[in-house]
């Protein structure tokens, strides 16, 4: 049997190594948003531990939810970037300043 | 005997089980492979005869160790790295090509029972193991730093995704009508008599099933992954010796995993056509044959490998965008206006047709 | 250690060992490709905590799906690589400081915390044999959560038509394009004019 803090550890573990990566790769759009899927992937690690240990299927269901909405949100997310891309020449992210926000 | 029996004993539970889950493997894949070989033999052949010719018959009794020989000229040709490609990447493509399409076999069922692994969803394991092909080949164009393998590489990744979504449309047919995604349930689903198989109600299903599964494998009609005239020889073309064989090998292997699945899911797998018929099963000495067996199941693979090199020597190559069409404009509809019927038949409670 | 145990650590590994290579590597194919190996021993993990049917989506879903998505964007792109890595270096400290200090704060919380000794979590009733976890979801799916269930369906929707509209280019005018329908409905006699002439002229 697997204890339930071991899986909460690695979720954290993995929560944390993408917390980094943003970070270190501040400059690439596209790392960043593998990095959003990586975070996703270790929220979605906890409800499936929970899921498991409380015996309650509400927990996948709302992982099934997640999957959904970061499908919908990296297609969407690469459509931009495609479009970003497209328009300046560079998924640099400190280029994209004509806003002068 | 009773000393290879007591030597058996011998061994510890675990090693035992791993032992007799590694001897189903080689007996799943040995076959497999030996097939594999043998399609490419059945290939030439069958084109030569439709193109009035004789096709391989120098090696061995009519041409039958051609296959061998094919093997061994691979196995001793060099295999070249080009140069400023990607070295690792170049040689793991053809591996994760290969492997799903073998993998995927630990779920087929060749009889009642006689299956590798039971999982209760495995149609949803086979499909998620088809989705995972496309790297090979979207590797094998990337790393290749060929301008040709790369555009054939997005060509046939983005053909394999599109004809996957019509493809898990069939699929969701196929389980509505079985209730079940195991698929030993679902072929015994289909037990009664020949009229039961899930091929009349699921016609159109598995039209498109079939169809999708020949643009899934990027055989002809629907080959301008490499399609020669155009883009040399596709993503493999800088492949040479095994790392060539390799994709041969995952391309006849996914043809015959696609035959095996449209068999089990529409034409009733190792169910005989005569089932039902009492008076041909009991027939004294070759009753067997038209009894349930997996002589059937191998029979309906023959037929269906057989349509594939049937097409490839009748229909001429599509043109890139009338694929993207086909599959997205007209499969796809198809699949949905099927299931939303079969979903009504299914709700009102007209299973016995189903 | 169990077995289950022993394979848990083995994908726990290798799913952290990816993940840090994720946000490693320098090019975005090995880090689009090392993603690729995070999600499918994770999607190992999940099985192994008995979410068969979440285990295979992800795997069908974001393995043969997204991911591939990923690759074709940064192959088609022509991205120039040495400029957006120049300064890895000079985030390095600052990243793994952070990094490490929430990852310490979260495990002393999940160490000190009820999770290991609470009776609640201790008694995991074991799946009977006939236990079919894609069916239980999908009767949870289609009653409780059914709506949900439909506006997950419409977000989806949304994005692929977001998706096609924010790509779809309007070519230049004057290029001659192919219209597939116009030219299926071609006939014969549209295009072909036979003509008699008589022969000896």
């Amino acid at each position: 049997m697997i204890p339930l803090s071991h899986t909460l550890i690695v979720a954290a573990i993995l929560f944390s190594i993408s917390l980094a990566g943003m970070f270190l790769n501040r400059k690439n759009v596209l790392i960043l948003l593998m990095c959003i899927e990586l975070m996703l992937l270790s929220v979605n690690l906890n409800f499936i531990a929970f899921s498991h240990y409380l015996n309650d299927l509400g927990g996948q269901l709302f992982v099934f939810f997640i999957l959904t909405v970061a499908a919908a949100e990296a297609a969407i997310g690469l459509a931009i970037l495609v479009t970003m891309f497209r328009n300046r020449r560079t998924i640099n992210v400190q280029n994209l300043d004509s806003l002068k926000g | 005997m009773g000393f290879l029996a007591s030597m058996w004993d011998l061994v510890p539970d675990v090693l035992q089980t791993i032992i007799v889950i590694l001897l189903k493997i080689v007996a799943i894949l040995l076959p497999l492979i030996l097939a594999v070989a043998y399609t490419t033999l059945a290939e030439r052949k069958v084109i030569g005869f439709m193109q009035v010719r004789l096709g391989p018959n120098r090696v061995g009794p009519r041409g039958l160790f051609q296959p061998f020989a094919d093997v061994l000229k691979l196995l001793i040709k060099e295999v070249v790295i080009p140069a400023e490609s990607n070295r690792y990447l170049f040689l793991l493509a053809p591996m994760l090509a290969l492997v799903p399409s073998f993998v995927a076999w630990s779920v087929i069922p060749f009889f009642d029972g006689g299956v590798l692994a039971n999982i209760n969803a495995g149609l949803l394991f086979l499909l998620a193991l088809t989705s995972l092909g496309v790297y090979g080949i979207i590797l094998a164009g990337w790393a290749s730093n060929s301008k040709y393998a790369m555009l054939s590489a997005l060509r046939a990744g983005a053909q394999v995704i599109s004809y996957e979504i019509a493809m898990g449309f069939a699929l969701v047919g196929v389980l509505m009508a079985a209730g079940d995604l195991n698929l030993t349930k679902i072929v015994n689903a289909q037990s009664g008599s020949i009229f039961s198989w899930f091929i009349w109600p699921l016609f159109g299903l598995f039209l498109v099933y079939f169809i999708s599964g020949v643009a899934e494998t990027n055989r002809a009609p629907f080959d301008v992954a490499e399609g020669e005239s155009e883009i040399v020889a596709g993503f493999h073309v800088e492949y040479s010796g095994m790392g060539f064989a390799l994709f041969f090998l995952a391309e006849y292997a996914n043809m015959i995993l696609i035959s095996a699945l449209t068999s089990l899911m529409f034409l009733g797998g190792w169910l005989s056509p005569f089932q039902g018929l009492t008076f041909l099963t009991d027939t004294p000495v070759i009753g067997w044959v038209f009894g349930n067996g997996i002589h059937w199941l191998f029979f309906k693979i023959s037929i269906f490998l057989f349509l594939y090199l049937w097409f490839r020597a009748t229909f001429p190559r599509y043109r890139y965008d009338q694929i993207m069409r086909l599959g997205w404009k007209v499969l796809i509809p198809v699949t949905i206006v099927w299931i939303f019927g079969e979903m009504i038949a299914v709700g009102l409670g007209w299973k016995p047709w189903l | 250690m169990t077995f289950v145990q022993f394979l848990f650590n083995i994908y726990a590994g290798i799913t952290i060992a990816a993940a840090i290579g994720v946000v490693t590597v320098r090019n975005s194919v090995y880090a689009a490709l090392c993603l690729i190996l995070t999600f499918f021993s994770s999607a190992a993990i999940w099985i192994l905590l008995e979410a068969e049917f979440l285990g295979i989506v992800l795997v069908l879903v974001y393995v043969g799906a997204v991911m591939v998505l990923f690759l074709f964007v940064i192959m088609m792109l022509d991205i120039n690589r040495e400029q957006l890595v120049e300064r890895f270096i000079k985030y390095l400290p600052a990243g793994i400081a952070v990094a490490v200090i929430i990852a310490i704060e979260m495990i002393v919380v999940i160490q000190r915390s009820a999770f290991d000794t609470s009776e609640q979590y201790k008694a995991v009733a074991q799946n009977a044999p006939d236990y079919n976890n894609t069916e239980a979801l999908g009767e949870l799916l289609y009653t409780q959560y059914l709506y949900p269930f439909e506006i997950a369906a419409v977000v989806l929707l949304v994005a692929i038509i977001a998706a096609i509209m924010l790509t779809l280019r309007k070519r230049a005018v004057n290029v001659r394009s192919q219209d597939i329908e116009k030219q299926l409905r071609v006939r014969p006699e549209d295009r072909v004019r036979l003509v008699k002439m008589k022969s000896g002229q």
